[in-house]
């Protein structure tokens, strides 16, 4: 019994991610979006090739590294806003009741969305792949072991942009509370992140009292939301690969899982929770 | 809705007070800094290649140093403030060096390991005090060396008072020598005249070692470990402020083989290619100099606090420390699987171009054509001509005595193709055409 149970969860999961992939595949805003974070990578290397005089010379283990990085935020931002609309789209538009008087799940439904949101990004990196590849070809920048091991690790963050947008989504009951949601705490996290940095470069004679409880708070703040906020984990992997740390990389792909399987735990609870009305 | 309206509300006052306070903290009018008397502690210590000098202020409680290598540390009141332009303590040693004196007592665990005074010690630097070696000397040895150096310098002056006797001397001789021939042609005298021209004295060289002034400190010579310190002084008592814990490290790995590199068109501005992951990419027409150093690896963190234990570092991070200049090596230029050239070392003279341009040149030393000069630097000169045809190219080098490359030693160079990076932006249009292609396809399935 218990087997049949897992494998129509199975058979469900599957369904979910052939309907939603299909779906998003035929659409222009996946294509859109690879395209927009393409042409800034473009952008970006077009200056940094500018950049190198004629008869000068640059030393670098990595160039192609921080247009890649740029990329994945870019293509970060279309994904966790895609899936932090997802569970309230189907919710506001009613699938999500038709959905669960079936074999559909809220534990099947989460993983198919979340699973339909990775295989998206592992079309992009076919994409990435493919222009890195045209970009080393045609400036001689080199394709390095780096680069690989970049692409490789940018799988694991955006798995946790993906489960941060779901939890969003399950939170939320309509499209637009999700975005206001999702914009909302991405803002806040901006702001601390921001002030927390201005107040370093003050030295402690220079603050107030008052100040000093402040810098002090948005320390810790700070901290928390450094393991908090999905788009962290992309700087802290990427600075795991500039200094060639084998063992801050593995960790990075362990945080990520971590941080993924804790957040896709409580969409699946929160959606149980609230229903599929909200 | 209205919980989000409130959340969205509550995000914007934050943004917002957290703005003004900023604003408000940075409105502060400007101040001259508050000295305070503080008891530091004074350091030169082995940074892996040679000495470097700074202070531990109080707000630092870690010293950090290099295992098995002597170390001097001295205790001193003086004035601190804090400096917001490097955002660091700076010390006042002008205005207050006061020396502390006492036994610093060594503890590991809890327990005293070491009890130590002060003891002579000096820098000896055998290729002068611009050169990149520095060496150590405590106790007798010390004196003995500093001796050494005082004497050289005695000599030298001595040489150098005759050579100015000799100057004067020979100017009079050339005054002698320019009257009798004048008078001679005067007379009518034709053809060669047969007097003896005087012969110029040349002017002694100095010592080419230098060697500072004894001092005395505390010498700490510590193995790898975690260590603590602190003052005990003449009447017993533990000076406050003296605490500190010290952190003894050594590399991770040794005898890598880095370089410097000088690119000929700004041969002040120098490069460092450490890491065998790195790439030389050169855009057009290159003149490099390699200069090839031993190198170690040590924890970026604890070097750079043991350079200046104000600066910060990561401790996830290693960086490349140039310990020695690698000798009686060739660079070899390899292209294709080919050996393209074969380089040796020389030395090279910077020379300003006259007048009121900007530039230089920089040429082939020898002591002809330079007479009193010495060569600006010495290295392997490396033409990276444009028409160079590949893309790919690597470097090595290989000891004089034996015939296969130093291992290490590779490392890649590219020439960029800076032409074909407008094309660039066709390459960002790859999903656009994708996405095209699968919508007609779908066109094509729906009508079908």
């Amino acid at each position: 019994m218990a087997k049949g149970s897992f494998s129509l969860t199975v058979h469900s999961i599957k369904v979910l991610i052939k309907r939603e992939l299909v779906s998003s595949l035929q659409g222009w805003g996946f294509y859109g979006a690879i395209f927009v974070s393409l042409i800034v990578c473009s952008f970006l290397l077009k200056n940094f090739m500018g950049g190198i005089r004629e008869e000068n010379i640059l030393i670098s283990s990595y160039p192609l590294n921080f247009p890649l990085f740029v990329s994945v935020i870019i293509i970060s931002f279309y994904l966790v806003v895609i899936s932090a609309i997802s569970i309230s789209r189907e919710r506001e538009q009613g699938t999500l009741e038709i959905l669960f008087y079936g074999p559909v799940s809220s534990f099947s439904f989460t993983i198919g969305k979340y699973f339909k949101d990775i295989f998206l990004y592992l079309i992009t990196l076919i994409f990435f792949a493919a222009y890195f590849f045209g970009v080393s070809a045609l400036t001689n920048l080199g394709f390095t072991y780096s680069l690989v091991k970049s692409l490789g690790l940018s799988i694991f963050w955006v798995s946790c942009v993906i489960s941060f947008g779901l939890f969003i989504s399950s939170l939320t009951g309509r499209v637009r509370s999700s975005i206001i949601w999702l914009v909302a705490i991405l803002l806040a996290f901006l702001a601390i992140q921001f002030a927390h940095s201005a107040f370093l470069s003050f030295p402690k004679e220079a603050l107030s009292t008052p100040l000093l409880y402040l810098r002090r708070t948005l320390y810790y703040l700070s901290k928390g939301i450094s393991w908090v906020s999905p788009f962290s984990y992309i700087s802290r992997g990427m600075e795991s690969i500039q200094i060639e740390s084998m063992k801050l990389y593995l960790l990075n792909i362990g945080y990520c899982i971590v941080y993924s399987v804790i957040f896709l735990t409580l969409s699946v609870y929160i959606l149980k929770l609230k229903g599929v009305r909200g | 809705m209205r919980k989000t309206i409130l959340f969205t509300g509550l995000a914007s006052i934050l943004i917002f007070i957290l703005t003004s306070l900023i604003g408000f903290a940075q409105q502060k009018p400007s101040f001259a800094p508050t000295l305070r008397e503080e008891l530091v502690y004074g350091f030169n210590v082995f940074d892996g290649k040679s000495y470097s000098g700074g202070f531990v202020p109080e707000t630092e409680n870690t010293i950090y140093l290099i295992a098995d290598h002597d170390n001097t540390l001295s205790a001193k009141k003086t004035l601190v403030y804090f400096w917001p332009i490097t955002a660091k303590y700076m010390a006042g040693f002008k205005t207050l060096n006061e020396e502390v004196e006492g036994t610093l007592e060594v503890l590991k665990e809890g327990k005293i390991i070491k009890k130590l005074t002060k003891k002579d010690n000096v820098l000896s630097y055998p290729e002068g005090y611009f050169g990149e070696k520095s060496l150590f000397y405590k106790e007798k040895e010390a004196l003995k060396e500093y001796d050494k150096y005082k004497k050289a310098m005695n000599k030298y002056y001595d040489e150098l008072k005759k050579y100015y006797d000799a100057r004067i001397e020979y100017r009079k001789k050339l005054d002698k020598f320019f009257k009798e021939v004048k008078k001679r042609r005067e007379a009518g005298e034709v053809g060669p005249l047969n007097i003896e021209i005087p012969k110029e004295p040349k002017p002694p060289k100095g010592p080419s070692f230098y060697v500072t002034q004894p001092k005395k400190d505390f010498i700490l010579n510590l193995p790898l470990g975690k260590y603590q310190i602190r003052l005990r002084a003449k009447d017993g008592t533990i000076v406050e402020g003296s605490e500190k814990n010290v952190v003894v490290f050594t590399s991770r790995r040794r005898g890598g083989i880095g370089y410097e590199i000088i690119p000929g068109n700004r041969w002040t501005k120098r490069e460092s290619c450490n890491d065998p992951a790195m790439i030389i990419y050169a855009a057009g027409k290159n003149i490099l100099y390699f200069r090839p150093y031993a190198q170690d690896e040590y924890n970026e963190l604890y070097h750079n606090k043991l350079i200046d234990p104000q600066n910060e570092g990561r401790e996830e991070k290693w960086i490349w420390v140039h310990t020695s200049p690698i000798k009686n090596v060739f660079l070899l230029f390899f292209g294709q699987g080919k050996l393209l050239k074969k380089i040796d070392k020389k030395p090279y003279y910077v020379k300003q171009i006259p007048g009121p341009e900007l530039g230089y040149n920089i040429l082939e030393y020898n002591e002809k054509d330079f007479p009193y000069q010495k060569p600006t630097f010495e290295g392997y000169q490396l033409d990276l001509s444009p028409n160079l045809k590949k893309t790919g190219y690597q470097i090595y080098l290989q000891k004089k005595s034996e015939n296969t490359p130093l291992a290490k030693s590779e490392r890649g160079i590219r020439l960029l193709r800076k032409k074909n990076s407008q094309f660039l932006y066709y390459l960002s249009l790859l999903p656009l055409v994708v996405g095209a292609i699968v919508f007609i396809q779908r066109r094509r399935g729906v009508v079908s």
